[in-house]
């Protein structure tokens, strides 16, 4: 159909549409209008991505000058090959309507073996690819340095996306990496050594270059042809490479000296925890390397390779780790952590030296993204509380946004599960974590829900390890026994190509009708990667809620410096945290507004509002008191009369002019006003 | 009768048969009893026709052996001699009961099959009657595509019953029980037994290889229980159980599984991400890591559990899925060998294209599309509805005509003047009466009588016979199409003659 979006013509190709999708593409037609950025939060099954890529490029064709390129990048592989082929059918659409064949250039870059710097990437209209190649600087100077500044920037399923920055600034550095960076420089050297004899002016030529400095680099940011570096600071690129480093011996000689440092650092017998200035006072007191080289590392060594003309640059990704780590530390005072660590915390006898550089502010990784693109959409089915990703990514939105799912039927059912049958309080807490009673109350719900629940019921636990408890202490008191008579057991493991077979085998089990669990670990691979639609999940239990692993020094670190930069207390983050992963894997079984699933959240802590408070809102308003705190038994009678009532036939006409609406429909004075209340602004 | 050549497998003297002292010969195939003094049989029967045999309860005066045979009849034997008649029924018994399951397995099976749908289906017991009893078609040919699935290979047709798969629970029926003396008690049945190896192929193997030869079953299932095979959640102590090979054979089939890779591309946990940060970047692993190498005793014992939860389930999936599983397998092999490599960039496996379609797919926002059906199109939609009324010797009035002449009655009568001069007689007033009244001559067109009220039920019941008959007839005649060998010809050329002689009357 053909859509009148406050005045922009948008071709959507299906017949009918939801109310919520005409909402979001209000919304962000508002956003890209105002050339800001926004916060979108909508449901998955209600068609997101369609009413993405539909606005965007009915917005493209229709101001070409004022957004050249829409840029869309997704998490996983699936995703992003979804979006392509959605991207496909509305192109299909468009060549049918318009009946001109259609000159819209979309490219699709995914897993490096296919990695293309083709310069078609420049004249893409549409470019669709992973978090990395924008957010991970290493990837993004290779890719997208030369983006149009005049982009729409997507940034779908970006609920971890602080996560994604974190990992992409993050440098591990252990003895194997300093053993291997060693020969790494030996063969620098020997390879400057031939060099010297053969064709000593081209090293010649390279010192001229870098007397010259980062100028070339500094006209480009200026006059913001690229995308910038965040590892790459300002300052440097208006001076010249510091002499101590200009030589190619002297830089050599200088890497040796900072490895020397590194690896006596790590022969430390305690943990030691600094921050980047005290490191780089510690490394002048030492061995007198100074903060400015330290800055020039990075850029430094890419010449040098250059220089050499080395082609695998692959062999050397020990010694760019450390030049990277160099310039990192001598560059952000903020914003980072310096922890070693002599031994892992459960094997304390075993030496096994890491020092961690640990990024702990996302802003830093994304702000070049923000600044440089005139629209930015953070999207996703779970970003609840809404307000919490401007915080920590610090920017400021134009929009921000939470639609709600309109149901002709209430196809999903949370649960709050809060005590057992015997009055036993439910709970994942440290304290009660390894008390029997509250494992048998959590098997004896995952065996009453076997035996009601039709097909597939997938169960997520906090972690492995708890997981690997629960599981083993089932099969000691026979409850996995006798959840086998109802259905199959599969259960996530940490190695994926196991995994991945006992999905498949899960999806089997629910296909032919004999009905299976899958157990699995919130935070794993699953819980981010893989739906479960229709019989594939008709129940969704979480045990426990699913905090990160506090005891962590880095996690620790990360939320010292929330508190006192961004005012986000401890509690408040960490709840955050475990809200948004325990919303991704309820979430996982509604696919659809003809999908329907039970979301059983079992633990009495789910029911306090603090925690009840954070979940997205299409969930939240589902939930009543009645289902607040639930015993086993009371569960499975809801349970039983939902799944009886969403047995029934659900056709077309029962959601149409409700939950699903024909152009005419859409038009009508009255719709649009309910339209307006469907998103939930902040 | 007696052949001489048939070879006698016990004589039976002083039995008597319709109160008649005679000799019971039990033959190779079959039993016989002749008359005392006579040298032929009065009574035989092959083993083939025997359904079973019946003896008399012990405490009972007369001892006897009753031989119930397919058709329903039975014959009894009575064993007269004082001293051995017990010893003589059970030397026949334990005689017959040895022979008779040999011949029902081979020719019974399919004969109770036959007897068994002609008596519970009617219709086809009549049509039997009507075309292999009075010969049109021979028996075999009436058989032959009706009872396909009995020669056939498989079961499921003429059992009518579905493959039944495994509990996953079956093992947990097997609960130990203790004896009491520091020993453990498992329970097995057959089903247990069969779902064990139906699971597990490789505990089969070792059963026909060990058993009897080397183990009594017995032994065999208490080693099983006592294997750390049995109990995979116990660290391998190293004994030298017959078992260990069946764990390796298990974990070497799971590991090609799992190096096979699955199908469908949305659950491959392998290739989800789209780059992995290089070594050394990222922030490490929040939980404690929990490698192989430094896993503690527990741990490992944990991780031996799980991996045997998933063996286990997918064994049972794939024991109950194993018959049909075979095709599949060789259609996918073949289609990835005819030219659509895996690593192409250019083509997209096609499972993978389905998949990604299924995935973005929202069906309600698209106009339903049910299969197009064709509507009936009928020309005398009364006929369709009332069903076949008897023809009617008169014309076939249109409704147009019967409107027309109401409105020409009517019109008739609005003009009518009564002429009293020329009035009819009584005795013609009456009669005319008669005949307008209801079930009058006049009248007969407007009772519509189905037919089925005026024919007698025999002559329906007939005509429906012929009707099925003539139906299995064109059956057969159309079956034949391919002409293509000389035995098909001759039953074309048979079924049309039979059809124009017997059935042509009813077309």
């Amino acid at each position: 159909m053909k859509l009148n979006i406050e005045g922009l013509l948008v071709y959507f190709p299906y017949d009918y549409i939801y109310p919520e999708q005409y909402s979001y593409m209000l919304e962000l037609k508002r956003t890209l209008d105002a050339k800001g950025h926004g916060v979108l939060e909508m449901p998955s099954g209600t068609g997101k991505t369609i009413s993405l890529l539909s606005l965007i490029i009915a917005y493209q064709r229709a101001f070409p000058l004022e957004v050249t390129k829409l840029i869309y990048c997704s998490r996983t592989v699936p995703e992003i090959e979804k979006v392509i082929e959605e991207l496909r059918k509305l192109m299909e659409f468009y060549s049918k309507e318009t009946g001109e064949s259609n000159n819209f250039l979309a490219l699709a870059l995914s897993s490096r073996k296919n990695l293309c710097i083709h310069p078609e990437i420049l004249h893409a209209n549409i470019v669709v690819y992973s978090y990395h190649y924008l957010l991970d600087p290493k990837i993004a100077d290779l890719v997208s340095k030369e983006l149009a500044k005049k982009s729409v920037v997507v940034f779908d399923e970006a609920h971890n996306i602080d996560n994604v920055c974190i990992d992409s600034m993050s440098v591990n550095i252990t003895r194997r990496t300093l053993d291997r960076c060693q020969n790494n420089v030996d063969t620098l050297q020997n390879t400057i050594h031939k060099i010297k004899e053969t064709d000593a002016a081209k090293l010649r030529e390279e010192y001229r270059r870098l007397v010259e400095g980062l100028k070339e680099a500094n006209v480009a940011r200026e006059t913001d042809i690229y995308l910038a570096n965040p590892v790459l600071p300002d300052e440097i690129l208006q001076e010249a490479v510091p002499g101590t480093i200009r030589t190619a011996e002297h830089f050599v000689g200088f890497l040796r000296r900072f490895l020397e440092y590194l690896k006596s650092r790590l022969r430390v017998q305690h943990v030691v925890q600094e921050s980047a200035p005290q490191f780089l006072k510690d490394i002048f007191d030492k061995v007198c390397i100074d903060r400015k080289p330290l800055r020039f590392c990075a850029e430094r060594l890419q010449s040098l390779l250059r220089t050499l003309e080395i082609a695998d640059i692959a062999d050397f990704s020990a010694v760019t780790l450390i030049s990277n780590f160099a310039t990192l530390v001598s560059t952000y005072s903020q914003g980072f952590t310096i922890i070693i660590e002599p031994f892992e915390d459960r094997t304390p006898t075993i030496a096994n030296p890491v020092l961690h550089f640990s990024c702990m502010d996302p802003s830093i990784a994304i702000k070049p993204v923000f600044q440089r693109f005139q629209s930015v959409i953070i999207t996703s089915g779970t970003l609840s509380p809404l307000d919490i990703y401007p915080r920590i990514l610090d920017f400021r939105p134009v929009t921000m946004a939470s639609f709600t799912m309109t149901l002709a039927r209430t196809c999903l059912c949370p649960l709050i599960v809060g005590r057992g049958n015997d009055q036993v309080a439910l709970s994942s807490k440290f304290e009660t974590r390894e008390d029997f009673a509250v494992i048998r109350n959590y098997g004896n719900l995952l065996l009453e829900m076997s035996a009601i629940v039709p097909d597939g019921i997938v169960a997520f636990f906090t972690s492995y390890v708890y997981m690997e408890n629960i599981v083993a202490s089932w099969y000691e008191q026979g409850i996995l026994e006798n959840i086998q008579r109802n259905k199959l057991i599969f259960i996530e493991t940490q190695d994926a190509a196991e995994t991945s077979m006992a999905l498949e085998k899960y999806q089997e089990a629910c296909e032919n009708g004999r009905g299976a669990i899958l157990l699995s670990v919130a935070r794993g691979k699953v819980s981010e990667g893989i739906d479960f639609v229709h019989h594939f999940g008709r129940a969704v239990i979480m045990f426990g809620v699913p905090y990160v692993y506090t005891q962590s020094r880095i996690l620790k670190a990360r939320l010292e410096y929330l508190r006192d930069q961004f005012q986000i207390r401890e509690n408040d983050f960490l709840t955050f945290d475990a809200m948004r992963h325990a919303a991704q894997c309820v979430g996982r079984a509604i696919r659809g507004k003809t999908d329907y699933g039970l979301m059983i959240f079992a633990d009495k802590r789910y029911a306090r509002a603090d925690k009840r408070g954070k979940l997205p809102r299409w969930i939240q308003e589902h939930i009543n008191d009645g289902s607040l705190n639930l015993t086993v038994d009371e569960a499975v009678q809801l349970a039983k009369h939902f799944l009886r009532q969403m047995a029934q036939p659900f056709r077309q006409e029962d959601q149409l002019g409700l939950s699903l609406l024909t152009l005419e429909q859409l038009q009508s004075e009255e719709m649009l006003q309910k339209i307006t209340q469907i998103a939930h602004q902040t | 009768m007696a052949s001489l050549s048939e070879e006698v497998l016990l004589v039976v003297k002083k039995v008597r048969q319709r109160k008649q002292d005679g000799t019971l010969y039990l033959m190779a195939e079959r039993i016989a009893w002749g008359p005392e003094g006579k040298d032929r049989f009065t009574v035989s029967h092959l083993y083939a026709d025997i359904r079973c045999q019946k003896i008399s309860p012990d405490g009972k005066a007369k001892v006897q052996l009753q031989l119930v045979l397919h058709t329903g009849e039975s014959t009894t034997f009575h064993f007269a001699n004082e001293s051995s008649a017990l010893k003589d029924r059970e030397a026949a018994k334990e005689l017959l009961q040895q022979l008779l399951p040999k011949f029902k397995k081979k020719a019974n099976k399919e004969l109770e099959e036959k007897n068994r749908m002609l008596q519970e289906d009617p219709v086809l017991f009549q049509l039997y009657k009507d075309l292999v009893v009075s010969q049109v078609i021979s028996a075999e040919e009436f058989w032959a595509n009706r009872l396909g699935g009995v020669n056939n290979t498989d079961p499921t047709l003429f059992n009518n019953k579905q493959e039944v798969g495994i509990s996953g629970a079956f093992l947990a029926d097997i609960r130990p029980q203790t004896d009491g003396c520091n020993g453990l008690r498992y329970n097995l049945t057959a089903d247990i037994i069969e779902s064990i190896f139906r699971t597990y192929p490789a505990v089969k193997q070792k059963y026909s290889e060990n058993v009897p030869h080397n183990l009594t079953e017995k032994e065999f299932w208490t080693r099983f229980f006592q294997s750390h095979y049995f109990h995979r959640d116990r660290i391998n102590t190293g004994t030298q159980d017959i078992f260990s090979e069946c764990a390796k054979q298990d974990e070497k089939g799971l590991k090609s599984l799992v190096v096979q890779g699955v199908k469908n591309p949305l659950v491959d946990l392998l290739s989800l991400e789209d780059k992995t940060l290089d070594e050394g970047y990222g922030v490490s692993t929040t939980q404690p890591s929990t490698s192989n190498a430094n896993r503690t005793v527990k741990e490992s014992s944990n991780y031996a559990i799980i991996k045997r939860f998933n063996h286990h389930s997918a064994m049972v999936l794939a024991a109950g899925s194993r018959k049909g599983e075979t095709p599949a397998d060789q259609a996918s092999e073949t289609s990835s060998t005819d030219g659509n490599s895996r690593d192409s960039d250019f083509f997209q496996p096609p499972v993978k294209k389905v998949k990604l379609q299924e995935a973005i797919e929202y069906e309600d926002l698209q106009r339903e599309n049910r299969p197009k059906t064709v509507a009936l199109n009928l020309k005398k939609s009364d006929r369709y509805a009332h069903g076949p009324v008897p023809l009617q010797s008169q014309q076939y009035t249109t409704s147009q005509d019967i409107i027309n002449s109401v409105n020409y009655i009517r019109h008739e009568m609005a003009n009518y003047k009564p002429n009293l001069t020329q009035v009819v007689s009584s005795t013609a007033a009456s009669s005319a009466i008669v005949a307008l009244s209801p079930g009058g001559v006049l009248m007969q067109a407007g009772a519509q009588q189905a037919i089925n009220q005026m024919v007698p039920s025999e002559v329906q019941g007939e005509l429906k016979h012929l009707y099925v008959a003539a139906g299995e007839l064109l059956r057969h005649f159309w079956s034949c199409f391919p002409v293509n060998t000389p035995f098909l010809e001759e039953k074309v050329i048979n079924i049309t003659f039979i059809g124009v002689n017997d059935y042509c009357h009813l077309c």
